[in-house]
Parts: C-alpha cells; structure tokens; sequence
C-alpha cells in the first residue's frame, strides 16, 4: 500500500491545497479553545488576549468563591442521575428497536434521536409548563428529567452501533441454550455491547455537564449549574475568573473524551463471520 | 429410520404470514424419534422459517407443534429443550471454548463438577479436548462449528436443528464435517432438522427430506424415492439433472401404453398412466438417455448432433441437439473403453418408456 514515490505536479498540487484546508478547519475548531486557556492566567482584571502578564490569581478566586463550587457539585448531582436514567432507557430502546426488524423501526429511531436535532430551546419550552403542572420546577428532577432527554439519544446511537457489530444469531442461539430473555441481556448482550453503553453514559453526562438551555429554564439559584453561572456571570462581570472555570470544565471534558476513545479501542474479539 | 432414544416432533397445519406474504404454507409433517431430516429447497422457500417455528424464534400465524405428543407452540425457546446451530457458528466470542460449551448447562443450573465433566466428555466426542481453554476467535471455522455441535447436543436436547451448518465452509471441509455430523448424530441418537440449499448434502446425511418452494412442501420421503418418482417438475428439476418437455397431449396405445406430444416436437412413449389434469411436463433424467448404435434399440429413439461435451470427474456430459427448439443432456459414464464423442458429430438418443415421467407442471 506505498504510494507512488513522485507525485504528478497536479496531485501535488491537491495535497497541498487539502492540508491547507484541513490546517484552517483545525485552527476553526481549536483557537477559541486554545485561546479561553491563557486568557484564564491573565494579570489584568478583564479578558484579554494575549494576556501581558501571568498569574494563578483567578484560580484562587474561583476556588475562594462558594457560589462556584456549589455550582459543580450541582452540574454532577444532575449529570451524574442523568446519565444513568439515559443509559437505561437508551440501551432498551436500542434493544428494542434494533433486534426488533418491524417496518416501525426507523421511525422510531428517528424519534427517539429527535432531542439531538430539535433545538434545546423547543425541549424547554414543552417541558417547562409539563414540569410546573407536576409541581417539579426548580427541583433537581426538573433538570434531569431534561437531560436524560438529551441523553438518551446519544446512549441510543451508541448503544446500536455495538448491537449492530454483531450477529443477532447470538441472542438467538442463547434463548436456544436455554437463557430467556433477561439472562441472554445479562449473559450475552451486556458483555458484547458494554464498551457503546459506556460510552454513551460518558457521553450522556459530557452532555449534561455542558448543557446551557435547559438549565437556564428548569434550574433555580439552589439547582444551577456550571453553564449557568457562566452565563449569569458574564452579564456583570466579564473577569479572567470566568476564563478559570471554562479551563477547568475543558479539562474535564477533554478527560471524558480520552475514556470514551480509550473504551472505544478496548473491543471484545469480533465473531468471524456476519450473519447473513 | 427410527431409532431409540430422540423425540418425535410433529408440525400440524403450521403456516407463517407476513401480511397478505405466505413465508410458509400451512404445513403437516411428522419427524421420527432419532430421524435426521432435512429441508431442502432454495433461498425464500421457507425452510428456514419451519426451523424457526420449531426453534420458537418465529410464532406460527396458524397450526400447532408438538414434541413427543405435548404441544409446545406456546413455550419460548429457552423452555423447549432444542439445540440449535447456525451457519455463522454464533460462539460467544468472550467465553472460551470450555464456558461456551458449559453454557446450556449452567443455565440449567447443573453442579459444578458434572458440568465439567459433561463438557469434557463432550469435547472429546468432537476431539477438541485439547483446545478448551482457546477463544473461539483462536480457531478454524471447522473447529468452530464443532464446538457449536458440542454446545448445542452437550444438554441432551429433545431436537436438534441446524440452519445450514457447514453452508461457510469450503469444499472439502464441508465434506469432511458431513462425515463428523453424520458419526456425531449416530452417538447421540437425537432428531435432528437440517436446513440445506445443497441436494447432495440432503441425499449423503438425511433419512428424509422435505423439498420446499415458495413456502410449500412440494414433497418429502426418502431420497431415491423423491429422485426417482418426483411428484411434480420442480422436484425433478431440483434433486438432479432432468430433461423437461412440456406435454400438449397423450393419446393411449393400444399395447398399454400412452403416447405424449410435446411443444418441442419429440413423440415420447410412456409405460405409466400420466395423471389426469392440468399442465404436464415430461422428464427423463439424463443418465437414463443413451447415445446408441445402430444394433441398439429403443422405443424413442431421434437423431440429433452433439452441441456440447463437458467432461466431469467420472461422468461426460453431453448436450444433443434434436431440432431448434429442443436439446437433450446425456450423461455417460466416463469408463475406460466408453464411446466418446465430439462436438459436431452426428449421433442418435434413445430411452425405454419405463424412463419417460408425466407429471405436473
């Protein structure tokens, strides 16, 4: 699989062109990113970039303020429930959908990955009344019951691929064995598709943690979470603090990234043929 | 055909629809205690969704199963004591070859050292003892498909089904697994159901067999009694090479026999009653016509070239052309001594009445 040692003067031309275009897609994606980082141990009271001077002062400042911290342990109490709820109800409605082969499953699949394309503001307004009526507004299950929404998609995108990865036929032959149907899940489907249920709980809660919309509707000042304050803050005080805090969610969010590529390698051994 | 030991499982009026699609026909068969039968047929016919059926993966839209007389078409699949082997092996790529093998038993709840001993037992039976600590990703196809034999028989089941078992193997494996599957059912003496699209599979491992097509069984028995009095032309046509002609009239001799005219002009005598109705086909295998000498005789005999010559491993196969709407294949043997004969020469074909078939359509 070499290529050619000499490349015509057009194809070399092409490649050029495309790692220009790759480098500016890159530096699209990554330079606000990049930029959030230094701005954070600026030594000036405001944000700005390239910051003249450095210091950790922000981080202490956020680490001095108990609103921030609340905050957090905030956006986990909800992330945390919402993740679990979207992985139970994601992963049977992958099962259900996926091994069902009705003439109903693509519907159901695009309505069940609905919450990904409608904007969240939509998902707010209609939960908004729904969870007043029930007498649940500004409680932590308010906002989880909005994030499992959100979450549920991703487990179930997740959860399919690794139920696609491998013959429906293993279910089969373990009902045959002499499993029913909640041991076959425990026994066989849970041990070929934990690395997509994983996956997607890391994803769902990622979601969670980053979710602005639906938090700024269903939490109040006792339930809000780290988006939240961001936003509330930067009405007042645009100070490097918030740069702080944005650093510290990336870090985490770049570490639940990492786990989801590394569970994503880890794969059971594939069985050698697909059936047909 | 029957044996000792085995089940006796009965499908009675048994149909599958999908809407206003008939997978299956309402079908009737009963399969002997320790009987290897196997459903034979093309793709889509619906061998696969009897199997299913029996398997409890599919439930029947009309009729009932039993299994030694209790009727079992209610039951899931974990509670009807089947073993099942698939195409695609379908080993719980996690497990090794020992757990996948002691699966059935440790759903059943049997103690530790009777599963172990049961599942060595059962590995030597298919000889891959010393391969019980692998994953199965570490093994051959064949040793794959045996351990799934093992896995599937290891609980004693009641029916054993195996949906086109060795149909991912290469040709001489294939062979050497019809042997291992033959011998394997020989000691354990189960029923057995095997979906197959390949005839000569059916005719070397199966007691019966049932053909299906478009969801029907067009007929079941004993191999040679299926090849040698098909009911109708796809049966012919399916088991084995056949001449088909299609029938325009039969008019009666007065020596007892009938007299068939065909839309491709050839006269043929028939020694048995042709059936009465509908649209009739005449079949006469290939290894019943002869290319004849002039000292031979037969009642139909007609002149004609040879179009073509294949030579197989032990038989030739050659193509006559009669007249421009017809050729009929002849199958010589390919013994030492045996008349050959070349594409262009000029030869005469013939056959006794007792070897033209009339049947339906």
């Amino acid at each position: 699989m070499r290529r050619p040692v000499r490349a015509a003067p057009s194809a070399a031309a092409a490649r050029v062109t495309l790692w220009i275009y790759v480098a500016l897609v890159l530096a699209f994606l990554l330079v606000p990113i990049a930029i959030i980082m230094p701005m954070s141990f600026s030594d000036q009271p405001y944000l700005t970039f390239p910051p003249p001077g450095w210091t950790l002062h922000w981080y202490a400042v956020v680490q001095d303020q108990p609103r921030w911290l609340a905050a957090a342990l905030n956006s986990f109490r909800i992330g945390v429930p919402s993740a679990l709820l979207a992985v139970l109800f994601g992963t049977f409605a992958a099962l259900a959908i996926v091994r069902s082969g009705s003439r109903w499953a693509k519907p159901m699949t695009l309505l069940v990955l609905a919450p990904m394309m409608l904007p969240h503001v939509i998902i707010a307004i209609g939960l908004f009344p729904t969870l007043v009526d029930l007498r649940l507004i500004n409680t932590y299950a308010a906002v989880v019951v909005g994030h499992t929404v959100i979450g549920i998609s991703l487990v179930f995108l997740t959860v399919s691929a690794a139920l696609r990865g491998y013959p429906a036929s293993l279910d089969l032959v373990a009902r045959t064995l002499g499993a029913n149907a909640w041991r076959t899940f425990v026994r066989v489907t849970m041990p070929m598709t934990w690395t997509g249920i994983a996956s997607g709980g890391l994803l769902a809660f990622a979601a969670s943690f980053d979710e602005l919309m639906l938090a700024l509707f269903l939490t109040s000042a006792k339930t809000e979470t780290l988006p939240r304050l961001i936003w509330d803050q930067l009405s007042f005080a645009l100070t490097p603090a918030l740069a702080a805090v944005a650093t510290l969610m990336l870090a985490l969010s770049m570490f639940l990234l990492s786990a989801v590529a590394v569970i994503g390698s880890v794969r059971s051994p594939p069985p050698k043929r697909i059936f047909p | 055909m029957a044996k000792s030991g085995g089940t006796e499982l009965r499908f009675e009026g048994v149909a599958k629809h999908y809407g206003p699609i008939a997978a299956l026909q309402p079908t009737t068969l009963l399969i002997c205690p320790g009987e290897f039968f196997a459903l034979l047929g093309p793709s889509g016919s619906g061998k696969t969704t009897l199997l299913g059926i029996a398997a409890g993966f599919i439930q029947p839209s009309e009729g009932r199963i039993f299994v030694n007389g209790h009727d079992i078409t209610g039951e899931p699949p974990e509670r009807r004591n089947i073993g099942m082997v698939f195409q695609n092996y379908s080993l719980f790529p996690f497990l090794t070859v020992f757990k996948n093998v002691a699966f059935p038993l440790e759903m059943r709840k049997r103690p530790k050292p009777e599963i172990a001993e049961r599942v060595r037992r059962m590995l030597e039976m298919v000889r891959l003892a010393h391969l019980a600590d692998r994953l199965p990703s570490e093994l051959s196809g064949g040793q794959q498909q045996r351990v799934a034999l093992a896995r599937a028989a290891v609980y004693d089941p009641a029916v054993l089904l195996m949906d086109e078992p060795l149909g991912a193997l290469d040709k001489a494996l294939r062979e050497e697994m019809q042997d291992e599957i033959k011998q394997f059912h020989a000691k354990i003496r189960a029923t057995v159901i095997y979906v197959t699209h390949d005839q000569q599979e059916a005719a070397f491992m199966a007691d019966r067999t049932a053909i299906l097509n478009h969801g029907l069984v067009e007929q079941h028995g004993p191999q040679n009694e299926l090849y040698e009095s098909p009911r109708n032309a796809f049966v012919a046509g399916f088991l084995g090479e056949a001449n088909l002609l299609t029938v325009v009239g039969i008019t009666p001799l007065p020596n007892g026999r009938y007299r068939a005219l065909t839309t491709e002009g050839l006269p043929l005598t028939t020694a048995k009653a042709p059936p009465g109705i509908g649209e009739l086909v005449a079949c006469i295998r290939p290894a019943n016509v002869a290319i004849l000498r002039e000292s031979h005789s037969r009642t139909d005999r007609f002149a004609g070239m040879i179009a073509e010559a294949v030579h197989a491993a032990e038989s030739i196969r050659y193509r006559v052309q009669i007249n421009e709407r017809c050729s009929i294949v002849v199958r010589a043997l390919s013994t030492r001594g045996a008349d050959r004969y070349r594409p262009g020469e000029q030869v005469t074909v013939g056959w006794d009445p007792e070897d033209v078939m009339i049947m339906p359509k």
